[in-house]
């Protein structure tokens, strides 16, 4: 935590710089291109067509407005620009709940508590999925590539969660896979109270190879959306809409049949579809804090064995699979199992045994 | 229905007009600064059709505005007094279901407001929780289009 927070601050300052430095650009060239537009202009971009309204077609001359214009003195028109402390203190809740639920996620982290962790799945899915229904979606990807993301001063805590998701993935991997997302959340503890034996291990072939089917998924919905600026293909990509309840009968169906192969499968969306998951798999790639191996991993095939998210290969982990759900680590720190450490006894059992040899044999 | 001033009105946007502004008999078709549509009403006595209110798009009026994911398109209709006669969503990118401005209610608690009312959300505009970005963004957006409408078009009423 005290490695993320300077970070962090730093990012969220220079979104803040960002949103001061480019607001007044656009304001200015809206307000420059005041072309009339052509009346039946708007009519004919109405709904049914896609094309989005960008700054250029927007708005015909936007001029600007008289301070309290036309002496109608609305009783809060200091409010039409509120300052930080009013934008802060309105989404006050929101940012302490997201920073509380983000420090427990970090706390069980670094800690390596499976405790923790079934506490913070469970707070995921309530907090995040149930209440907030905040979860990353390809939909913000889409956000990101049309530049219409939310307003940044009336969305703090969504940029604190997108932030947070960000950054937690180029510090340490895909941890908002393993803990913030709250269907992982789920599925995840749906898996500790499966029974093993219902269990279905896809051979590892097939494992790594499906595991490239996120991708493909991940540049088809892009390219569809591209195509047709349509963002309702994220209801059938994504199963984040369960939260709110709300979907057709085809979604419910789609997800039941989702659901009841998550079963016998582990984790098979997160693992083999989820969109999301792709785009921040390319983003740990430069992920900063990796897992430690030991020379002795080379060879020991343990946490390969263990490893729940098909994320080690021999003596590699590969960072774009892996949800640092910290399975491999505590084997790591267990001293009766790992190797490393039982080799390390044995060495400095036989040093002491050779060094006690000799005093032995001097003894009379 | 009688058309007059600039710019044609098809179906469709008849249909959206009388929507938010069902009281009216005819509309101009779009015009002026900030663009609007003027909403007619027959006047009983004389039979010519007198001004009852504006009806205008939220895009065109307060595009900086941005929900969670791109601008929300809404048509409002507003009579003369500045009470919000209709609210239509049109058009919103909005993902979730709930998470978003689709559920008719949204729209249905803005017919009546004043635009002297706050608009705020968990206050005078309902809140859904889930959905605080689109909402507080929709809400926003109503309130500044209107008001600015109101400013440059409308005199305030002599009692306030």
């Amino acid at each position: 935590m005290t490695v993320s927070t300077p970070r962090f601050l730093a990012r969220v300052a220079l979104a803040v710089m960002l949103t001061f430095a480019l607001g007044p650009v656009a304001v200015r060239s809206q307000q420059g291109g005041t072309a009339r537009e052509e009346p039946g202009a708007t009519e004919r971009q109405e709904p049914g067509s896609p094309a989005r309204e960008g700054p250029s077609s927007a708005a015909p001359a936007v001029t600007p407005q008289p301070p309290a214009g036309g002496g109608w003195d609305f009783p809060d028109e200091r409010e039409e620009v509120p300052g930080w402390s009013q934008l802060l203190g309105a989404q006050a809740v929101d940012l302490g709940a997201f920073t509380a639920f983000a420090a427990l996620a970090l706390v069980s982290f670094f800690r390596k508590s499976t405790r923790l962790k079934i506490v913070t799945l469970a707070v995921s899915i309530v907090y995040m999925g149930f209440l907030k229904s905040q979860l990353i979606s390809v939909t913000n990807i889409f956000a990101l590539l049309g530049m219409n993301l939310p307003v940044f001063r009336y969305s703090l805590a969504w940029y604190l969660f997108a932030g947070f998701t960000v950054v937690s993935t180029v510090l340490w991997g895909r941890l908002y896979c393993g803990r913030i997302c709250a269907y992982g959340a789920l599925t995840q503890l749906v898996d500790t109270v499966v029974p093993a034996r219902l269990r279905v291990s896809p051979p590892r072939w097939l494992e790594e190879r499906a595991a490239y089917v996120k991708y493909g998924l991940l540049a088809a919905t892009v390219l569809y959306f591209l195509a047709t600026s349509d963002i309702s293909i994220y209801r059938y990509v994504e199963p984040f809409w369960m939260f709110t309840g709300q979907g057709s009968t085809v979604m419910w169906i789609g997800l039941g049949i989702l659901l009841l192969v998550t079963i016998f499968v582990r984790n098979v969306y997160c693992r083999f579809l989820c969109p999301v998951g792709a785009f921040l798999g390319l983003l740990s790639n430069l992920t900063v804090f990796r897992i430690k191996r030991w020379s002795e991993c080379n060879t020991c095939k343990i946490c390969e064995k263990a490893c729940e998210w098909g994320a080690i290969k021999g003596p590699k982990i590969l960072v774009s699979e892996c949800v640092r759900c910290d399975d491999c680590e505590r084997l790591y720190l267990d001293k009766q199992k790992c190797p490393h450490w039982l080799i390390l006894y044995r060495k400095s059992d036989l040093m002491a045994r050779r060094s006690a040899v000799p005093a032995k044999s001097i003894a009379p | 229905m009688i058309i007059v001033g600039q710019g044609p009105i098809d179906g469709r946007l008849q249909a959206q007009l009388k929507k938010v502004f069902p009281s009216a008999t005819s509309f101009s078709g779009k015009q002026g600064d900030p663009p609007h549509f003027n909403a007619f009403q027959q006047d009983p006595k004389t039979g010519q059709p007198s001004l009852a209110g504006f009806a205008f798009w939220t895009t065109e009026l307060d595009p900086l505005e941005r929900g969670y994911d791109g601008p929300i398109k809404m048509l409002i209709g507003m009579d003369t007094k500045g009470v919000l006669t209709g609210i239509l969503v049109v058009e919103h990118h909005e993902p979730y279901g709930s998470f978003s401005v689709e559920p008719p209610e949204f729209a249905a608690q803005f017919k009546g407001k004043s635009i002297r009312d706050p608009f705020r959300v968990g206050e005078d505009v309902d809140a859904v929780s889930r959905a605080s970005i689109t909402i507080t963004s929709a809400t926003r957006s109503i309130k500044n289009s209107a008001r600015r409408v109101a400013r440059q078009l409308l005199t305030p009423p002599a009692s306030k």
